[in-house]
């Protein structure tokens, strides 16, 4: 009894092992940790006076970290805005995950939605500025953000390039490029809260 | 007295241990940013749930439910020390499908979930709105607590006997206890019927995992 039924069980789990269920973004979550070796995002603040938008929002996230700590009335705003922001993002990313991973993606929505991110990754480049830990307000913000600026920085620009050509990829209306493009960006969103949000944040 | 008697057999024993090993697995790997595993974990916990439902009723003996699910009565008796038996109590019991049912409650919850980032879909979350997916999220962390309330009781409850001079941790892992005198051993079920058995769990749980087509 014993023996055979440990043997039939172990070749039953392995033939459920294979293949099996898909969620989109969440299978290449890992692939794309690896963008975040890219150059400190404050060694390109040469690159603003060139006007490459991208660069520029890099600069201005490791600018915005280093200031000098906004008094708290202000960083409490700038905490609400984030917040909102964070909250919109997420919605339209499930919003996004439904249409995209599903069967036939509604271009309408995909659209809508990728365009609502973009906006709000390019807004993002103001919403961590010094003064704004959890030790001001109550935020998922962890102070390991201001501790490592150059690291953060570069995750939050690498995320602003995801959401651009997401947008880029929703504009063209090419499925596949849309599901890559969305992999991609659910990808840049974990590798950030991974690190640097805590579980405190609702 | 004297010579150990088998009383639980081996698919109730890895259920068990299996299932023990689950749960601590679905709470580290949530808390540790591995919703991916946190996912399959829940999957594996069903394909073991359905299965252990089966083999409540086409199992060995003490496995099934109608050999230890009892009425008020029994129960009452049990408190006045008039039970003589192996396997649950009829006391028990109740823990047996409080646990099993907490289980069931957690898995169908965590099956219509989304991760707060819209990044990861419960297998069926396509099946209801996006709002009722967070719903369903909120719940589930919540109703952890509930599992671990009874997970608590179950480990106070081992404590008491034991205390009692009743070893029940022992007979899980090996499957076999002393007997009272006069009562019946534990009848063993079939190896193909369990395979049988876990067969479907797998089957309904890749179904579902494939979000349940034809719903």
């Amino acid at each position: 009894m014993r023996l055979r039924f440990v043997a039939a069980s172990c070749a039953c789990v392995s033939l459920a092992a294979c293949g099996g269920w898909k969620s989109g973004q969440a299978n290449s979550a890992q692939g794309n940790i690896s963008q975040d070796s890219r150059p400190p995002a404050t060694g390109r603040a040469s690159a603003v006076t060139n006007g490459a938008a991208t660069n520029g929002m890099a600069a201005t996230n490791a600018m915005m970290m280093l200031a000098v700590p906004l008094p708290k009335n202000q960083a409490l705003r700038v905490m609400h805005v984030r917040h909102e922001g964070m909250e919109t993002i997420g919605k339209n990313n499930k919003a996004l995950t439904r249409e995209v991973t599903g069967g036939s993606p509604d271009l309408g929505v995909v659209r809508a939605s990728a365009a609502q991110i973009a906006s709000l990754a390019r807004q993002a480049s103001g919403w961590f500025p010094a003064g704004t830990g959890p030790n001001v307000g109550n935020t998922g913000a962890k102070p390991d953000i201001w501790r490592n600026p150059q690291d953060f920085s570069a995750k939050l620009h690498n995320f602003q390039l995801a959401a651009q050509a997401f947008n880029a990829a929703a504009a063209s209306g090419d499925t596949n490029a849309i599901k890559a493009k969305f992999a991609d960006l659910g990808s840049a969103c974990k590798a950030c809260h991974d690190k640097y949000r805590s579980e405190m944040h609702h | 007295m004297g010579e150990k008697q088998p009383v639980w057999d081996l698919p109730v024993r890895l259920v068990h241990w299996l299932l023990a090993a689950l749960i601590a697995f679905s709470w580290w790997s949530v808390h540790h940013h591995h919703t991916d595993w946190h996912i399959w974990s829940g999957c594996a916990i069903l394909t073991l749930l359905i299965f252990r439902l089966l083999w409540g009723f086409v199992g060995s003996s003490t496995a099934r439910f109608s050999s230890f699910v009892r009425g008020p009565r029994a129960i009452a008796g049990y408190w006045r020390g008039q039970w003589v038996g192996i396997g649950h109590n009829p006391l028990g019991a109740f823990s047996v499908l409080a646990l099993l049912g907490a289980l069931a409650v957690q898995v169908g919850l965590g099956l219509i979930s989304e991760d707060e980032d819209g990044i990861y879909l419960g297998p069926l979350a396509r099946l209801v709105s996006s709002d009722t997916s967070d719903k369903a999220r909120d719940i589930h962390a919540t109703w952890f607590y509930a599992i671990l309330a009874l997970i608590g009781l179950h480990l106070l409850a081992i404590i008491y006997y034991r205390l009692r001079g009743k070893k029940l941790a022992l007979p899980m892992i090996t499957g076999r206890a002393e007997l009272p005198p006069d009562t019946q051993p534990m009848r063993p079920g079939k190896w193909w019927v369990a395979l049988i058995c876990l067969a479907v769990g797998i089957g309904i749980t890749r179904w579902i995992i494939a979000g349940a087509p034809l719903f």
